[in-house]
């Protein structure tokens, strides 16, 4: 059996695992990250929701209700989750823009615009663009994405397509890396005669290096450029999943990748041992504390039975609203359903209520009464309950 | 999970390298889930691009929801395989081994002939890509050389065709690195662990070989062997495939006594006595971990043995499949996909400044090598080479033969002066 002891074992690689390995990591601590797959980060538009989608994020804090895992935070949980994850992603290839003070605006695919708080730079150019011409350029046979949705809507602009020799949103993206693309790129626009202003695009300006290809863009055709978040699959929800695994690796720490926890060892009221459920021999990882990170229903981390709730790695106690015929709407995503606060309750130091296990700590889109949708804060919350979940694990190792 | 479980969330398609680089592919989610819900069992395929899939399994391991993309799509490029006529290059590297070993048998000869650019000009009639340099063979492979026994835990060494054809020193080192653990090694007849025949569409040649070496690794684990192997295609296929879609006699027990080499050494260091003395290693290394290491889900192994060696600089690379994928890129049609995917794999690199790539699959290593133009080696060697660069070996800078010879010196000296393994 291959044991490794680590001193903490994060279950669940979304936005929240990833920033409590990541902070955890980079002390010096011998962190394990293990998730069953690619998290729900990835078909997202990259940009960070803390909470109200107005002009100031935090102003709808006062209005959470009392459970709600923010309260567990606080304004400065908050705001030192979104420090934390702004410096990280300094050091990689896709620095972030935007303070938990003053909400930014992106241009949607269809035209309008949508508040955020964090924003990967190569949005940013999307402000302002209501003052002045936009051009909006796309490419032949992309699906998914429609520059007459946005001309339609939004004055002041026009767009032409560009034959990438590829259709998908992947495929053109990677060939945005490639430098003789790039080249031949930039020399189609610079005969298109563009009337003066913005360059918009999809966000299909490469995988790894899009702020260094944008500027390059920006830099010989001497206009601002900037780009549109589409549909899954998503390239700047991509980019950003790939930032923080590098991230993450790069301080020391190590992956278990593509398999779910199939089960777990307790001692008392410690847990010592998670197993993964491999094809072969199971694979065991030991640890001294353990954070769940797994998620809401979308990634696997709660799973809805006829007559129950059920959480999937240790089965704790899951709090639902109500008996089903309360919470059983056709629509899933829909702001205010219901199911939205069902999740794991948990106390002060985000120990799970209702358990008496000591080294276990919980964070993300599984906690209880979050309401993601409603209360606009995905990844915000997973940022901020991560970090803290990170900070108690740091005191209760040490 | 079947192709129901999908929900059609779109993260096996941000993951599949020859979706970005081929138009022709449209990707595991349309070549897997979506398209099996209209695959009949009577009816005649009609989706020839599954044969773009390259089974690196990014796919499957990406899927949050657990369903086997990667194997859907290999069941239907068997269907199509059944079905058509299949190009004679996909036969011809389906019979890898006895290719590898006739290349073995005439190393000299053979290596010669294959780069000769008439040879190459031969080999593109018959589908095979002449951009890439095939490996060269070596005379004195592993089953011909002598078998090693040291006195502690007892252990097949599966080292795969590649080690044992084109690199045996590899698999040496590998068999003297265990000996010096204390581990008692044997090398018995083996075949191909049967993945190019699967993936170049033949099953009953895929059963053949794994049948083979299915008998002989019972029957050595009956008797209290555990299996280690050193290529990560081999272990996916050991562990995965052979209770799998190989559905072999005894795959269960193969798959649940088979061990990663690097997992299997940090095992006899975790539970007690045996300690390896590694030196310090000045130098800066890519990892690139292998698409099949990924799949197997059991993390990075030799990750956790670098970080045990004072002044090796790791980056740890596992975003890109090299391409090659086993003899995928050998073949003509998927050329252009290889040589790009390599490009991107080590466009990654090379922004680095390491001065080696390292990587447990010889195919990487080959691919990598060519397109970074840095030395790859295995793991194990860097292993090896803290060894040599512990206190009892510091200063010593042999070459070819002698080193060869030193390094197993310095092994059995190793052996005798570790604390022995007890005895089960
Ligand atoms: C389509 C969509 C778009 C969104 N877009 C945005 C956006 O643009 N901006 C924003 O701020 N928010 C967005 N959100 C919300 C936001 O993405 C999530 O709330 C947030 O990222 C959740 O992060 P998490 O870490 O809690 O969990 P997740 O991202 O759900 O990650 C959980 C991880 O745990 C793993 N896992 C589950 N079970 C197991 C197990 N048993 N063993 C091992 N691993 C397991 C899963 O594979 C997964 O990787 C979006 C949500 C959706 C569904
Ligand atoms: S990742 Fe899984 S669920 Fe999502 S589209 Fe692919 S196969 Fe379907
Ligand atoms: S196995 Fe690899 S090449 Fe095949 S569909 Fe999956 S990700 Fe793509």
């Amino acid at each position: 059996m291959s044991a490794v002891t680590h001193d903490v074992v994060v279950i669940g690689g979304g936005m929240s695992g990833l920033m409590a390995s990541a902070y955890l990591a980079g002390k010096g601590f011998k962190t394990a990250l293990i998730s069953q797959g690619d998290p729900v980060c990835c078909l997202s538009t990259g940009c960070v929701d803390v909470l109200s989608p107005g002009t100031h994020p935090l102003e709808g804090f006062d209005g959470l209700p009392p459970g709600h895992p923010y309260r567990l935070v606080g304004r400065k949980g908050i705001e030192d989750g979104c420090r934390l994850f702004k410096e990280i992603m300094a050091t990689t290839t896709i620095p972030y823009a935007g303070t938990v003070r003053k909400n930014r605006e992106i241009l949607t695919p269809i035209g309008t615009f949508k508040t955020t708080c964090l924003v990967p730079l190569t949005m940013t150019g999307a402000e302002g663009c209501r003052d002045g011409y936009t051009h909006v350029i796309s490419f032949n046979g992309l699906r998914d994405f429609y520059p007459s949705y946005i001309t339609s809507r939004l004055k002041n602009t026009g767009f032409s397509l560009y034959d990438a020799g590829i259709t998908s949103t992947l495929g053109i993206a990677t060939r945005f890396e490639d430098k003789a693309f790039l080249e031949a790129f930039i020399a189609w626009i610079e005969g298109l005669e563009i009337p003066p202003g913005k360059v918009a695009l999809p966000a299909v300006l490469g995988i790894q290096s899009p702020v260094q290809i944008m500027e390059e863009i920006s830099r010989r055709i001497g206009s601002e450029v900037f780009e549109i978040p589409t549909l899954p699959p998503s390239i700047p929800g991509l980019r950003l999943f790939r930032a923080l695994k590098g991230a993450l690796t790069a301080r020391g720490g190590d992956l278990y990748w593509g398999k779910a926890v199939g089960s777990v060892e307790c001692r008392g009221s410690m847990v010592e041992a998670v197993t993964l459920a491999t094809q072969g021999r199971p694979s065991r990882v030991q640890g001294r504390a353990f954070i769940l990170a797994t998620g809401s229903f979308v990634s696997g981390g709660l799973f809805a039975r006829i007559d129950t709730v059920n959480e999937t790695v240790f089965d704790l106690p899951v709090y639902v609203p109500g008996p089903r015929k309360d919470w059983f709407w056709n629509d899933f995503f829909t702001a205010g359903h219901p199911i939205e606060k069902a999740g794991i309750e948990v106390d002060g130091s985000l120990r799970p209520t209702r358990s008496d296990l000591k080294n276990l700590f919980v964070c993300g889109s599984i906690l209880a009464h979050g309401e993601i949708m409603k209360n606009h804060c995905g990844h915000g919350l997973a940022i901020a309950t991560g970090l803290k979940a990170a900070r108690i694990c740091e005191g209760f190792l040490s | 999970m079947t192709f129901e479980h999908c929900v059609r969330c779109t993260i096996c398609v941000e993951n599949c390298p020859v979706y970005k680089v081929e138009p022709l592919f449209p990707g595991p989610k349309q070549s897997g889930p979506d398209a099996q819900r209209f695959r009949l069992d009577g009816e005649k395929s009609v989706d020839q691009w599954v044969k773009y899939c390259c089974q690196c399994r990014r796919c499957e391991v990406a899927c949050p929801y657990g369903v086997q993309v990667a194997e859907i799509i290999l069941k239907a490029q068997l269907k199509y395989g059944e079905e058509h006529l299949s190009p004679f290059s996909s036969h011809l590297f389906a019979n890898a081994y006895h290719l590898e070993a006739i290349g073995s048998t005439l190393a000299p000869l053979f290596n010669r002939v294959a780069a000769l650019s008439l040879t190459k000009k031969a080999m593109s009639l018959f589908g095979i890509s002449g951009e890439l340099d095939l490996p060269a063979f070596r005379f004195l492979n592993l089953e011909r050389g002598r078998r090693r026994k040291g006195r502690g835990r007892k252990v097949v060494f599966f080292y795969g065709c590649h080690l044992n054809f084109n690199r045996p020193d590899i698999g040496t080192g590998i068999r003297d690195l265990l000996v010096s653990m204390g581990c008692r090694v044997v090398m018995p007849p083996q075949t191909c662990c049967g993945l190019p025949a699967l993936g170049n569409g033949d099953l009953d040649m895929a059963r053949k070989y794994a049948n083979k070496n299915a008998s002989v690794l019972t029957s050595y684990i009956d008797r209290g062997f555990d299996v280690v192997y050193a290529c990560t295609s081999c272990g996916l296929s050991l562990v995965q495939d052979y209770p799998g879609i190989l559905d072999v006699e005894g795959g269960r027990k193969i798959a649940e006594n088979t061990y990663n080499v690097h997992e299997y050494i940090l095992s006899l260091i975790q539970q007690g006595s045996v300690k390896i003395p590694l030196g310090i290693l000045e130098r800066k290394i890519a990892y690139h971990i292998p698409c099949h290491l990924r799949a197997l889900g059991i993390g990075y192994p030799a990750t956790k043995l670098f970080k045990l060696i004072d002044g090796l600089q790791v980056s740890v690379l596992e975003d890109h499949c090299c391409g090659m994928a086993g003899t995928y890129g050998f073949k003509k049609r998927n050329q252009n996909t290889a040589a790009r995917l390599g490009e991107i794999a080590s466009g990654a690199i090379r922004g680095l400044g390491v001065d080696a790539v390292v990587a447990d699959c010889g195919a990487c290593r080959m691919q990598l090598e060519h397109f970074t133009g840095l030395p790859a080696l295995d793991p194990s060697e860097i292993i090896r080479e803290a060894l040599q660069n512990s206190p009892e070996h510091r200063g010593k800078t042999e070459k070819g033969i002698v080193r060869w010879w030193r390094g197993i010196k310095d092994a059995r000296h190793a052996a005798r002066t570790l604390p022995a393994w007890p005895r089960r």
